[in-house]
């Protein structure tokens, strides 16, 4: 945009790095980046459309997370090392939640941005997701498999909320151009951190079979309000009762109650009694990703 | 201006966030902290004293809850507490607010300024103060205005809330609901109370209610009218979602009832009839779901039993509830009187209350459907009184008085029905083996893959299907009576079970069987559930609709007249002058059917079906395993499932699925099964079929055929169809007839050639799939997925998407193959129905004329005839323009060019698959072969004029929509560009519009317009076609310019920066150049469109009637979705009803296709009809029609005087007239007035300005209100227009319909004399 973050960011003394993906804007802020000694760099790009999954060439402003990694100057760190770089951003309105779905993916599978380290997140996100990132089970609506997810992934620190009534507005009918939330409240904007856990890959979920995780996690929130026994017999897996007593899950659970750390218990378990290696499962869970990448 | 549309944002939250504690009666936890500070109430309430020690819902649940669980839960409680806590504060801060509101409300209503005390909020201080000073100026101007206004009733002041700031609207939903509410809590808060003494160990839900009853009674003092506020919503809310649901549902839940209680009477149950019926009949509110019907099914099944009382009882029920016994009522009380052979003087008393009740005895035989004995017993109860008693005459067959049919109904012209090939002896054989194949419900055939050798493994794998089979059918039938066991306990418990009578309809065995067949149908990537249910849902209620045709004797008397009625088309049998289905007609009446031939209506609701068809699957679901270890022993041996249950992911919502386990797939696959089971009705007939006499009866003999197709759900065209007078749907039922008794055979020398190739390799190429053996396979094993990269997942996507498509495209030809197989050596025929325009298809949904061209190639018509002198030219030509090679030359040159490669053909012809292959470079190659066949043996034929063909030969309708377009205008330009003019050679519309788009782009050019330079050398006929052939079809600027970028796409140097402002430049001049061309075309679309909006925004849908009387309904609404909650998944299904309102969007876009696609069927029907008479064999496939190569030519002249003949019809007039009669009746004599949903959209202002006006004028309703303008402010919030508002809608509706658009100087008889009009 016009460049209010960008500027926010220089003025707080650090190096920026800005990704337009409007050609309108691009003018300004390059004259911007010439009138200052190398803490400003501006790439004509899009950060939410990185790395997108359809073959074939890429058009700006879609592009390639190695080639804006290399642009930036920052190299691949370890997992467990230290956050290698920190993004600001705000999440486009109408593609929010997708957005949230690819990152996650990303995250789980250290791929794009991740593939570089602990990336971390600070974004703008509209307060009813991050009600649902920050959601507790058993919260009706709010908790969902995004917030199971997220939350196993990454530590979520809520930096600053404004109110929606801060921002000038285009719509004709004066309105807010945010969207309508029945079940959730939704007057702010909310600058939330995302921070991956540095313990995300050390026991059973490894980026390898994660995305098997995520795919488990969406089956089970399909019907909330459904037990977790019955979910595991609806895939034909055998054994779900003692799995559920050796995991102290109660036999009645419904999947809407499980707290995220019993989500990934669950995994790692069914993970060690072999019972995801038949391979139905495995067609399923591409097709969820081809889905979110679309 | 921000701060007043954050304060609009506040109130709509506020009303919304009541919405879950209306609808959610068990609050969880989250209420408790969770929703932060925006709702200050709760989170007093969540303080409040009786909230201290909330203890989790799961606690009570499941005393067994394990430590570590609840552990966790309480320090999760801990923390919300603080949290509570903390939030406390602010909401402390927004609290004044709040009451703020309140009072302000408050001192509104008594015109007092009384809330200043507390004005203490923080925050928003200032922006409270702003909008309190706005509210005070117009609490001054508002104050007479208001004395009025506190009369007025409840639902005035719901519109008006929604229409005012936010602050009022509040203080109205107060003052409504202050005194009911006070009630209401009193009531609850002793309520709760109560429950919670009785269970001390609240949960989450109690804690909940009971601290919001407390908070209540704690804040009585301060703040009554913050609670009101929040109860009156509550109060309301449900109720109206209550209504709403009621009036869509009605008719549903209505027809649910009667299929329930036909169901009771199918069982010879009358007592849980009557049960059930008491169930509905004793509550005062849900009876109003019953109707006489309702009763009379009641009567019925006890006239069965002969109980005389209970009918008695029933009689004095319908009084009680103020119902009229209608006909059948007395039908079924002299039944049963007949049964018992009782006094005179019963059934005298009986016939007098007939007659009061204005009924006459013979309208029982005339109206009454009779099943079974129920005729004879009524006839003997009237013989009791009046020994002599007749039974009436049938009614005088009627004639239709189309202008365009006179000629062919009108009696002196009659000629004697063409007769088959076939002995009255030979078709009775028939009609038996086709009742034979539908009575076993499905046929097993022979795939044609059998003739492929057998793999060694598949014997192995066949074996162990067997044996699983046999097991999973034992245990899907315990599962099943298991279910039905516990589901009439639960009957006895609860008093109704929807589902209850629907399980006992057919033995177990057959309910077992359609599960299996399911099973054994599902392909490996599985099926959507939805698909599922439904398909088992259909399947019973087939089955069940057989049941009763045999149960009522319905088929027998069907049986008996079909062996009448082949006398008809029988060759040793004299030949008579009747249509089949004046012919069935009157054989009827001979045998003293009256109506009872048809069944009595008893189709379920789309809703039930799909519920049933859920309980089917789940008990499918559950019952069928398969031990693990079946293919690896090394595997623990453990039974699991064989279908799992899945959720498929799609961007907004999900779906659904139902998946084979891989060990199944992989069994079945070795199995390599070769027998197909289908419906009997996927199998053209064996016999002529039975010909169409009423909406309800013909086609299939016992397999249920709806004459017109709808999608699932809709009812509308089924009450149309019932509603319009027999008479007028003669004409559609008679070509329909006509179109169904054309007799086929198998090409079998091009079947073979096919078969040979699909069992080989297949071939792309020619249209022949490849076995899915043949698809490519991914990159790596599956099991190590995880490691593989972008592209490698890339690929193995596409591989996968790749053979799903292939395995259908297999399994489509696969059963089309088999079953033209499995006919090779028969006759058949195809039953036709149509769809709600009036376009007709064959029933039959795989092998028809209307398939692909591999399907088309193998099927000749059953009667040969000669080729007469010109026959052998028409096959040439037919062939040349299969092959899509001249099309732009005139006849003589394709019959030369054809005789040029006539060394071509005959090498085809001789040696398809080793010779030089000249067919398969063709547009329709396996037609092309089919054809150069034919020919080749025609021309070595010794005479060949005198060759027997039986080979269709098509002619083609040029762009057919814009044939009828240009006709309905009498567009010059546009008629010669379609072939409505004589000319030499063949007219191409795309070429035409093609060079005009490019003149304006010379043009444009020559004018420096970038783009029309940029586009130099790239307008052709390709780019404009696909569009100019849409546009007929009501494509939009939108889709038009996709379908330019596409075209522009694929030409490679095309720059592809341009692309969007390429294709928007071409699709504005396509539709420019349509316009000079076709310019009353365009008028004419854009009135049919403009009339359509107006009509669906008044809350109706578009009917009309065709030339012909059919009459046609838009089936779109706004759908509504109902949810079915099943234990699987919760399944929404939509349903269709009339008391929705229009889809407007849809009503409005499709109006133009729809009704150009009714008149092209009408004219297809006027050609099928009039082919009749000249004794001509006719099919069609839309505007493809067929006929022998005799007869072309006499079809070709029979299609251009319909051609003619339709569009002499004042047809647009007609439509004119029709629909102002329909739509415009409230300004005619005697009319009724328009619905009111009309009004947001239709309202004039009285000062002439526009209906966007009304929301500011509400909204300005406190400030000033004098004259007209208030009065009609108060009409429109009373919902009730004035005569003036109406008045002014109705005049442009009228205005609209009456202004039919001109028409062009085109003379219609010209297309008497073109060569390329069809060709």
């Amino acid at each position: 945009g016009p460049g209010v973050l960008t500027r926010t960011l220089l003025n707080a003394g650090v190096k920026v790095v800005a990704l337009e993906s409007n050609l309108a804007f691009l003018p300004n802020l390059q004259s911007l980046e010439n009138s200052l000694d190398g803490q400003l760099k501006v790439i004509y790009g899009d950060f939410f459309r990185l790395d997108p999954l359809v073959a074939g060439k890429l058009k700006p402003p879609a592009m390639c997370s190695d080639k804006l990694f290399e642009t930036m100057g920052v190299a691949a760190v370890p997992w467990r090392a230290d956050v290698p770089v920190k993004i600001f951003g705000i999440l486009p309105q109408k593609k929010e939640r997708n957005t949230l779905w690819r990152l996650l993916f990303a995250l789980y599978e250290c791929s794009s941005i991740y593939r570089y380290g602990r990336v971390e997140l600070n974004i703008f996100i509209s307060e009813k997701e991050y009600k649902v990132l920050t959601a507790k089970p058993g919260e009706g609506r709010a908790y969902q498999a995004l917030t199971v997810l997220w939350q196993v992934g990454c530590e979520i620190q809520l930096l600053h909320m404004e109110p929606w009534s801060s921002f000038l507005t285009n719509l004709k009918s004066g309105g807010l151009a945010v969207a309508k939330s029945t079940w959730l409240p939704n007057d702010h904007l909310c600058l939330v951190r995302l921070t991956p856990r540095q313990n995300l890959f050390t026991e059973g979920l490894k980026p390898t079979s994660s995305s098997t995780f995520i795919f488990m996690v969406k089956q089970c929130f399909a019907k909330p309000r459904s037990r977790l026994t019955d979910r595991l017999k609806s895939w034909s897996l055998h054994n779900g009762g003692k799995l559920l007593r050796a995991l102290e899950i109660p036999k009645n659970a419904e999947t809407r109650n499980l707290y995220p750390e019993d989500y990934r218990r669950l995994f790692e378990a069914l993970q060690n009694s072999n019972m995801l290696t038949e391979t139905w499962f495995h067609d399923e869970v591409l097709e969820s990703i081809r889905n979110i990448n679309i | 201006m921000e701060l007043l549309e954050v304060l609009k944002a506040r109130v709509k939250q506020l009303q919304a966030s009541n919405v879950p504690e209306v609808m959610v009666n068990k609050a969880e936890l989250a209420p408790l902290g969770n929703d932060g500070y925006q709702d200050p109430l709760r989170k007093v309430v969540a303080a409040s004293p009786v909230e201290e020690q909330p203890t989790p819902r799961g606690m009570d649940e499941s005393p067994a809850w394990p430590r570590s669980w609840a552990e966790k839960l309480k320090k999760e409680m801990y923390i919300r507490q603080l949290k509570v806590e903390r939030n406390l504060s602010i909401a402390a801060s927004q609290l004044p607010l709040e009451r703020k509101a309140k009072a302000k409300a408050k001192a509104e209503r008594k015109a007092k300024a009384k809330a200043k005390a507390e004005r203490k909020a923080k925050a928003k201080a200032k922006a409270e103060r702003k909008a309190k000073a706005k509210a005070k100026a117009e609490r001054k101007a508002k104050a007479k205005a208001k004395a009025e206004r506190k009369a007025k009733a409840e639902a005035e002041a719901k519109a008006e809330r929604e229409a005012k700031p936010k602050a009022e609207a509040k203080a109205e939903a107060e003052a409504k609901a202050k005194a009911e509410a006070k009630a209401e809590r009193k009531v609850k808060a002793k309520a709760e109370g109560k429950k919670s003494l009785k269970s001390p160990k609240a949960n989450g839900a109690a804690a909940w209610s009971q601290s919001h009853a407390g908070s209540c009674r704690v804040y009585a003092h301060g703040k009554p009218r913050v609670a009101a506020v929040k109860k009156s919503v509550k109060v309301q809310k449900p109720q109206r979602v209550l209504e709403n649901k009621d009036s869509s549902q009605y008719k549903i839940l209505q027809q649910t009832i009667q299929s329930n209680l036909e169901c009771f009477l199918f069982l010879q149950q009358p007592e849980e009839a009557e049960r059930f019926l008491l169930l509905y009949h004793s509550s005062p509110a849900k009876r109003r779901h019953l109707n006489v019907d309702a009763y009379n099914i009641v009567m019925r099944s006890w006239a069965r039993k002969g109980c005389l009382r209970r009918i008695d009882r029933l009689f004095s029920m319908l009084e009680s509830v103020g119902l009229q016994p209608s006909l059948d009522s007395y039908a079924a009380a002299l039944e049963c009187m007949g049964r018992n052979q009782l006094s005179a003087k019963d059934v005298q008393r009986c016939l007098q209350q007939l007659k009061n009740d204005g009924f006459h005895v013979d309208e029982l035989f005339q109206k009454c459907l009779f099943e079974k004995d129920e005729k004879e017993k009524v006839l003997r109860a009237i013989r009791i009184v009046q020994p002599d008693y007749q039974l009436p005459p049938p009614p005088n067959p009627q004639t239709c008085k189309s202008s365009l049919l006179q000629d062919f109904y009108s009696k002196e012209k009659m000629v004697s029905y063409p007769k088959l090939d076939f002995s009255v002896q030979e078709l009775q054989e028939l009609f038996q083996q086709q009742l034979e194949m539908e009575l076993n419900t499905t046929v097993t055939i022979k795939s044609v893959e059998s003739a492929k050798p057998l793999p060694p493994q598949a014997i192995k794998a066949r074996n162990l299907l067997a044996t699983l089979r046999s097991q999973w059918h034992s245990s899907i039938l315990q599962a099943l009576q298991k279910s039905k066991r516990s589901m009439s306990r639960l009957k006895m418990a609860s008093g109704s079970n929807i589902l209850y009578p629907y399980l006992y309809l057919l033995p177990d065995e057959e309910y077992v069987g359609i599960m299996l067949q399911i099973l054994n149908t599902l392909s490996p990537q599985g099926e959507s559930v939805a698909v599922l249910a439904r398909e088992l849902g259909s399947k019973v209620y087939n089955r069940y609709i057989t049941q009763r045709k045999l149960c009522s004797r319905q088929l027998e008397k069907v049986q008996e007249v079909y062996e009448d009625y082949i006398h008809l088309l029988a060759k040793d049998s004299q030949p008579v002058e009747y249509l089949p289905r004046e012919y069935w007609e009157k054989l009827v009446a001979e045998a003293g059917f009256g109506p009872s031939l048809n069944l009595k209506d008893c189709s379920w609701p789309y809703v039930l079906l799909m519920r049933l068809g859920m309980h089917l699957l789940e008990i499918l679901v559950q019952a069928v395993k398969v031990p693990r270890n079946i293919l690896n022993p090394r595997l623990e041996p453990r039974l699991i499932p064989v279908l799992y249950h899945i959720y498929s992911f799609r961007s907004r919502w999900q779906v659904g699925l139902i998946k084979p386990h891989p060990v199944f797939s992989q069994i079945v696959s070795d199995a390599a099964e070769t027998m197909l089971t289908f419906n009997s009705s996927a199998i053209p007939m064996l016999c002529p079929p039975v010909p169409w006499t009423s909406p309800h009866f013909g086609a299939f003999v016992l397999n249920d055929t709806r004459l017109m197709r709808f999608v699932d759900g809709a009812i509308q065209h089924q009450l149309l169809l019932e509603q319009c007078p027999p008479v007028n749907l003669h004409p559609v039922l008679d070509a329909l007839n006509q179109l169904g008794n054309c007799a086929w055979k198998i090409n079998q020398p091009v079947l073979d050639i096919i078969i040979s190739i699909f069992n080989d390799k297949g071939n792309e190429k020619l249209d022949i799939p490849p076995p899915i053996s043949e698809a490519p396979q991914p990159p790596a094993a599956p099991s190590n997925s995880s490691t593989w990269n972008k592209s490698q997942k890339h690929e193995f996507l596409l591989c996968k998407k790749k053979a799903a498509e292939m395995h259908s495209l297999r399994m489509d030809a696969l059963y089309k193959l088999s079953i033209a197989n499995y006919v090779r050596d028969k006759v058949f025929w195809f039953p036709h129905n149509m769809d709600f325009r009036g376009r007709t298809y064959p029933c039959p949904p795989y092998f028809n004329h209307l398939g692909n061209d591999v399907t088309r190639a193998i099927l000749l018509f059953a009667e040969g005839r000669p080729l007469g002198p010109k026959g052998l030219d028409w096959l040439k030509i037919h062939l040349i323009n299969l092959t899509g090679l001249k099309k732009k030359n005139a006849l003589q040159e394709r019959l030369e060019y054809a005789n040029e490669i006539m060394e071509e053909i005959l090498d085809s012809a001789d040696y398809p698959l080793t010779g030089r292959k000249w067919w398969m470079n063709t547009d329709e190659p396996w037609q092309a072969l089919a054809c150069c066949m034919e020919i080749a043996k025609a021309s070595r034929s010794p005479d060949p004029a005198a060759y027997i063909s039986h080979f269709p030969v098509h002619q083609d309708g040029s762009c057919n929509g814009l044939q009828h377009y240009a006709a309905l205008g009498r567009d010059l330009i546009g008629a010669i560009s379609v072939n409505l003019m004589p000319c030499n050679v063949p007219q191409d519309v795309y070429s035409a519009v093609a060079q005009q788009v490019e003149e304006f782009r010379k043009k444009d050019a020559d004018q420096g317009v970038k783009i029309a330079q940029v586009l130099q050398g790239f307008v052709s006929r390709k780019v404009v076609k696909q569009t100019v052939m849409t546009v007929v079809y009501g494509v939009t600027r939108y889709g038009g310019r996709l379908q330019m970028e596409k075209r522009l796409k694929e030409i490679e140097e095309f720059p592809e920066e341009y692309l969007w402002e390429a294709s928007h430049y071409l699709v504005k001049q396509v539709f420019n150049g349509i316009k000079e061309m076709f310019s009353a075309t365009r008028d004419i679309q854009k009135w049919l469109t403009e009339s359509a909006k107006l009509i669906a925004q008044s809350g109706q849908t578009v009917e009309w009637i065709t030339p012909l009387g059919l009459p046609i309904v838009q089936p779109y609404y706004r759908s509504k979705s109902t949810v079915l909650n099943c234990s699987m998944q919760n399944l929404s299904v939509k349903s269709s009803n009339s008391n929705q309102k229009p889809d407007t969007v849809k009503q409005k876009n499709a109006f133009p296709p729809n009704f150009i696609h009714s008149l092209d069927s009408t004219h297809m029907m006027l050609t099928a009809l009039h082919c009749l008479r000249q004794g001509l064999t006719f099919v069609s496939v839309h505007d493809c029609y067929w006929t022998h190569a005799l007869t072309v030519d006499v079809m070709n002249q029979i299609c251009r005087q319909q051609f003619v003949a339709l569009h002499s019809e004042k047809i647009l007039q007609d439509l004119s007239k029709f629909m102002l009669e329909k739509y415009c009746r409230y300004s005619l004599p005697g009319g009724k007035p328009p619905p009111l949903s009309v009004l947001p959209t239709l309202i004039p202002s009285p000062g002439g300005g526009c209906a966007q006006m009304l929301t500011g004028c509400v909204i300005c309703l406190g400030v000033a209100l004098e004259g007209s303008c208030a009065s009609f402010l108060t009409d429109v919030k009373n919902k009730v227009p004035g005569r003036e508002t109406r008045d002014l809608w109705q005049n442009k509706l009228m205005e609209q319909l009456s202004n039919v658009p001109k028409t062009g100087e085109f003379n219609l008889k010209n297309v008497m004399d073109s060569t390329y009009f069809f060709s």
